[in-house]
């Protein structure tokens, strides 16, 4: 296990440095200048250009490429260009939003989707599965700026209950009040992508409740609630983890939409933002991080089969 | 439903609702001011950034020498009195005594000539004013003089103009500044609020700066009294359009700024919120190429295309509501000194048959016309889609090619790249500060009989030959045709009905001080 932890680990380094060269050269490749967007309008070409040498975008590529590479590994990831602030310190921002979200909407998604997902395969046909199965289509199809926007006038507009958008840092004023700022966006998350754990719970279920093991279970007197539960629900999970990995990589990278309606400053935003202000030092710094929890968390769900399946080891 | 059920049911509805109020405690202060904006703001440099938000959120911390009264006229700020001598060809500039930066220090003439020195070497229209004076020297601990090459006559306006405009600043932070923006530590100037920190994507905070030294005359437009009755100012980026909507509804932001034309009319009898008109129309300009490529010198056929084009279709399509845009020929809207018929017969004639002959005539023969436009703005997109489309109708084979705005910022610098362009422009109060009238913005109209008229406009004193002049550069604009103009646009925000002092405001930057919860 020590030896694989270490393998999967090392294999890190060839993967990012590749990442690092494909997302350098792709941003750089895109048309756009990022002194030209930051002076706006009535800037000079002169003023352009003191601006770009300035910031150092007048060197060669590879120059540039390796400046920053060099950076990255003495722990410096640049400056943003738009922000003026170290690029770590403006990500590191978003993050706490972004971490927030993924955490909280992943345990909504899990208490959702599991149990009725369980419900489902065990009532197999029954009018209570075609019930869930039903509506569990109904909001994975439902687009999520309009369930956002439903449930901020339902519950911001109209019931007051709920702050309708932003979110005050919790690090940094200590307030945990500030949680009542993401049950709406949590909200509007953890539906549609519960209902894909309910479908992907149920169908993995089902898939192995024919198996010879379940059979056996059974034929030992075991009740119904233990062969779903141990030896029905346990197999069916190495599936739904592997969903949930990624669905939380997911929730802390690619919430742009439910960030942009409940304007709350999170990662997905800020990729979406750097790249339209062509601000090159943030998108490389988000993606290259990015790219690293992606890594981290297949590393986590990878290891976690072997907790659930103990057919499955690793040497 | 059995009894234990419906008691059981009761109770946990009341469980539910009071964990929700629970959560539900109020979080508005009464004296902190929300202010949704659409963006983020670049940097409140105004010298070098010439963001409408940037605009916005600076004219609450800086102050110029000058500024806009409510009827466009430039007047005082920091500034006590001037002299005019010899012929308009020396300026000299007394400062008001007693104002103080927010870090304490007095201003005096080293802040100011320090902050105009940057500002003519590394500010956005810095050099539109300095390219016309021969010296600027400090003549007192209070006083500046200019001594112009020849009398021009702007040079007040653009003192006064904030958007890419001269900032004071303190002397420390100026003499350092260079065209890279100031940084958030830099942000100290004279105005009611101070700059207090920038949280990026949550919030920029102002506070009231108590040691403000306000005029003593009526608040008018962005001139006299200005009373900061917030301990607070909050300028929140909101992107999405109906949570700025739903944001003031609910509570959570007293202020909303730029709400889409197609909210306008479901919005504007609403009685959660008020809805605030800004009178400063911006324009929309479709820009010819006069250095490369098809349309260079061919006046002929730049008039067929704007012949082609009926403009009303245009900004219905593009802007909805008839009270957001007015069909309007003349370059400035009307209320403006600067209003003007001169050649505007010529505008918004949506004629296809008299396009095709007068292409013929101009030697058109289906020769590709690059269009650009973006779609990160969706009038941009809007109004250019309908405008090609009328094009292709009258016979013109063009390329309408779409982009980003960062995109499309970066080809228009290249005059190989395209043809024509759309943008918008945003309201300016002398027409020398319109881009079209620069010869290094894209567009490069430099013709023999702009340059000359162009000359003259700046160097004439007297406001009513001022304003004869620009009537022939309208009247050589429709003949030339360096840009066609698709309309006034008038942009809309909304505010909680609990605001009062909230005033339609000329230009187009709203602005807080004077401003006050009901009590």
């Amino acid at each position: 296990m020590f030896s694989y932890l270490v393998r999967r680990i090392a294999s890190m380094i060839p993967s990012l440095l590749l990442t690092s060269i494909i997302v350098f050269s792709f941003i750089h490749l895109i048309p756009g200048d990022p002194a030209r967007v930051m002076l706006g309008d009535q800037a000079t070409p002169e003023q352009v250009e003191y601006l770009r040498e300035s910031m150092g975008l007048n060197r060669p590529l590879y120059i540039q490429y390796f400046k920053w590479l060099g950076g990255i590994l003495r722990g410096d990831f640049g400056s943003s260009i738009f922000f003026h602030q170290p690029v770590l310190s403006v990500i590191a921002d978003r993050a706490e939003t972004s971490v927030f979200i993924a955490l909280i909407s992943i345990v909504l998604i899990i208490l959702i989707g599991i149990p009725i997902g369980i419900l489902s395969a065990i009532r197999y046909n029954s009018f209570l599965d075609q019930f869930f199965s039903g509506v569990s289509m109904f909001f994975a199809s439902i687009p999520t700026f309009w369930l956002g926007l439903n449930l901020m006038l339902l519950f911001s507009v109209i019931l007051k209950i709920f702050p309708s958008s932003g979110f005050p840092s919790i690090l940094k004023s200590g307030n945990w009040e500030n949680l009542r700022y993401l049950i709406l966006p949590c909200i509007t998350l953890a539906i549609p992508n519960s209902a894909l754990i309910i479908r992907l719970t149920r169908s993995s279920m089902l898939d192995v409740s024919n198996a010879d093991y379940v059979k056996t279970a059974r034929a030992k007197g075991l009740s119904e609630m233990r062969v779903n539960i141990r030896h029905i629900f346990r197999n069916a999970l190495v599936a739904v983890t592997s969903a949930l990995g990624f669905t939380f990589i997911g929730l802390v990278s690619k919430t742009v939409v439910t960030e942009t309606v409940f304007s709350l400053p999170g990662i997905g935003r800020l990729i979406v933002e750097s790249i339209l202000r062509r601000d090159y030092p943030t998108i490389q710094g988000i993606i290259l991080i990015v790219a690293f929890i992606y890594m981290v968390i297949n590393l986590i769900v990878d290891l976690s089969y072997a907790l659930l399946d103990p057919r499955i080891r690793y040497s | 439903m059995g009894t234990r059920s419906a008691k059981l049911l009761r109770m946990l509805s009341v469980s539910v609702l009071c964990v929700l109020m629970l959560f539900s405690a109020a979080w508005a202060s009464e004296d902190v001011l929300r202010v949704a904006v659409i963006d983020e703001a670049p940097s409140l440099d105004q010298q070098v950034i010439t963001s409408d938000l940037t605009t916005m959120i600076a004219i609450h911390v800086f102050e110029g020498l000058y500024t806009f009264d409510s009827k466009y006229n430039p007047v005082p700020m920091l500034v006590k009195e001037e002299e005019v001598k010899d012929d308009g060809k020396l300026i000299v500039i007394r400062l008001r005594e007693g104002v103080t930066f927010h870090n304490g220090k007095e201003l005096t003439a080293d802040d100011v000539y320090a902050s105009l020195s940057r500002w003519s070497q590394f500010g956005s229209r810095g050099s539109v004013l300095f390219n016309n004076i021969e010296k600027m020297e400090q003549t007192g601990k209070y006083e500046i003089t200019l001594h112009f090459k020849q009398a021009f006559a702007p040079w007040k306006n653009l003192l006064a103009f904030m958007n890419g405009g001269p900032a004071i600043y303190p002397k420390e932070i100026a003499e350092k500044a260079d065209k890279t923006p100031i940084p958030e530590t830099g942000y100290i100037g004279t105005g009611p609020y101070k700059f207090v920190e920038r949280s990026p994507s949550r919030y920029i905070r102002l506070v009231r700066f108590d040691e403000y030294a306000a005029r003593d005359e009526a608040s008018d437009g962005y001139a006299g009294k200005k009373e900061a009755n917030f301990k607070e100012i909050q300028f929140i980026p909101v992107p999405d359009d109906a949570t700025r909507v739903n944001g003031i509804k609910a509570g959570d932001y007293d202020y909303s700024e730029r709400i889409p034309g197609d909210l306008y009319d479901s919005l504007k009898d609403d009685p959660d919120l008020v809805v605030t008109l800004q009178k400063g129309g911006s324009q929309g300009f479709v820009f010819f190429n006069s250095k490369e490529g098809i349309l260079k010198e061919n006046f002929k056929l730049r008039k067929a295309i704007l012949t082609a084009v009926d403009m009303d279709a245009v900004l219905k399509a593009a802007i909805g509501p008839e009270a957001l845009w007015r069909k309007n020929g003349s370059i400035m809207p009307e209320g403006t000194p600067w209003f003007s018929t001169a050649g505007a017969d010529a505008y918004s004639l949506g004629d296809a048959e008299k396009a095709k002959a007068l292409a013929k005539e101009a030697g058109y023969n289906g020769e590709k016309i690059t269009y650009m436009a973006t779609t990160s703005y969706k009038v941009h997109y809007d109004s250019s889609l309908v405008i090609t489309e009328q094009l292709k109708k009258a016979g013109f084979n063009i390329d309408f090619q779409i982009y980003d705005w960062a995109t499309l910022v970066s080809k228009r610098a290249d005059a190989t790249q395209w043809d024509m362009f759309f943008t918008y422009h945003g309201f300016v109060p002398d027409p020398v500060l319109f881009t079209f009238m620069s010869e290094v913005y894209p567009g490069w109209w430099a013709t023999p009989e702009k340059k000359e008229l162009a000359a003259k406009f700046a160097s004439t004193l007297d406001e009513k030959e001022r304003k004869a002049i620009w009537d022939q550069i309208q009247e050589l604009v429709y003949t030339q045709v360096p840009i066609m103009k698709t309309g006034d646009n008038f942009i809309y925000d909304v505010y909680a009905p609990k605001l009062e002092g909230v005033k339609d405001t000329a230009l187009i930057w709203p602005r807080f001080w004077g401003v006050h919860f009901k009590k």
